[in-house]
């Protein structure tokens, strides 16, 4: 039973084309380790440096929304101040490209505006990205962002194509957020 | 002053501030878990610096091979420190070395030099791997 429980979601998973992947509570060691993880797979791949670099910084991007904004986390201090943010991860081939999906809980207070950005983004061509990374590079970040704007801008900078995103309600007060890139 | 000289870890970057001789230099990659942390003292004396009289010509080389989009403000902070050292009438350059395929990180010099007016900025081409 276990074994088929578990190869199932294997199997799942593969049919997806996922080759890594993580649920459960990220931190920015998490980050670093699956990071190194992931380039070294591309890199022995023979992917070219400037691609590896290109999912690795929108990895990286998406990786820190999660620890920054997800709505289920634990923090305090321990040695030195810790932050782990529930969440998924998961990196897959498509069609011959990368694609990154991210999954965390948002409250649902936060939807609207989020839904706003994410819109906005994809609303916009080459040009206009850019244009919009300009600005945003020269702003100071809104208050309780921690730079989340510049963040998404960074991932729709790096993605081929406009990026995907969906919310799942959960109760009344969260629901789950899922945003997939195409590198 | 003394100089700045911060060895490069896996995910902050290596910084070499040489105050006496004008040069400064960032290598490395840059997505620290705290950013402020990380950069909060490199601004410290920078701005300490820049504070001393003097018109010494400064030399900026940017040799980072990546930097996640929080380090992006802390990059463009430096660079509007040294533009206002530049439009007080120090000569500053700025060399924003990318390596020749990596097209992201040759874009990304042209939106952090688009308003600077008086530091004089110059996007350098290095061969694949040529960037430690």
């Amino acid at each position: 039973m276990l074994a088929q429980q578990y190869a199932a979601i294997k199997r799942d998973l593969d049919g997806k084309g996922i080759v890594f992947s993580f649920s459960g509570y990220l931190s920015e060691g998490i980050l670093y380790s699956l990071g190194e993880a992931l380039r070294e797979k591309m890199t022995l791949e023979d992917t070219d440096a400037p691609t590896v670099r290109r999912v690795f910084s929108v990895f990286v991007e998406q990786m820190q929304n999660i620890i920054r904004y997800s709505a289920e986390k634990v923090t305090g201090a321990t040695t030195r101040a810790v932050e782990l943010s529930a969440g998924m991860v998961t990196i897959g081939m498509e069609r011959g490209k990368v694609f990154i999906v991210c999954g965390n809980t948002v409250l649902n207070a936060d939807v609207p505006r989020l839904r706003d950005r994410l819109d906005h983004l994809r609303s916009l061509d080459r040009d206009g990205i850019k244009t919009y990374y300009r600005e945003q590079l020269r702003e100071e970040p809104e208050d309780g962002s921690r730079g989340a704007t510049i963040g998404l801008i960074e991932i729709a900078r790096r993605a081929s194509e406009p990026i995907d995103y969906d919310f799942d309600p959960m109760d009344d007060e969260r629901s789950f957020f899922c945003l997939k890139v195409r590198i | 002053m003394d100089s700045l000289n911060i060895p490069a870890t896996g995910r902050t970057p290596g910084v070499a501030f040489d105050f006496a001789a004008g040069h400064l230099r960032l290598t490395g990659e840059s997505y620290p878990d705290d950013v402020a942390a990380f950069f909060g003292p490199v601004f410290t004396a920078l701005r300490a610096w820049l504070a001393e009289p003097g018109d010494d010509p400064i030399t900026f080389d940017m040799e980072l091979l990546y930097f996640n989009s929080s380090s992006a403000k802390a990059l463009m902070n430096l660079f509007q420190m040294l533009e206002a050292a530049a439009k007080a009438g120090r000569p500053v350059t700025i060399n924003w070395c990318h390596e020749e395929n990596d097209e992201s990180m040759r874009e990304l010099g042209e939106d952090f030099s688009e308003d600077l007016r008086h530091v004089a900025f110059s996007l350098r081409n290095v061969p694949a791997g040529g960037i430690e």
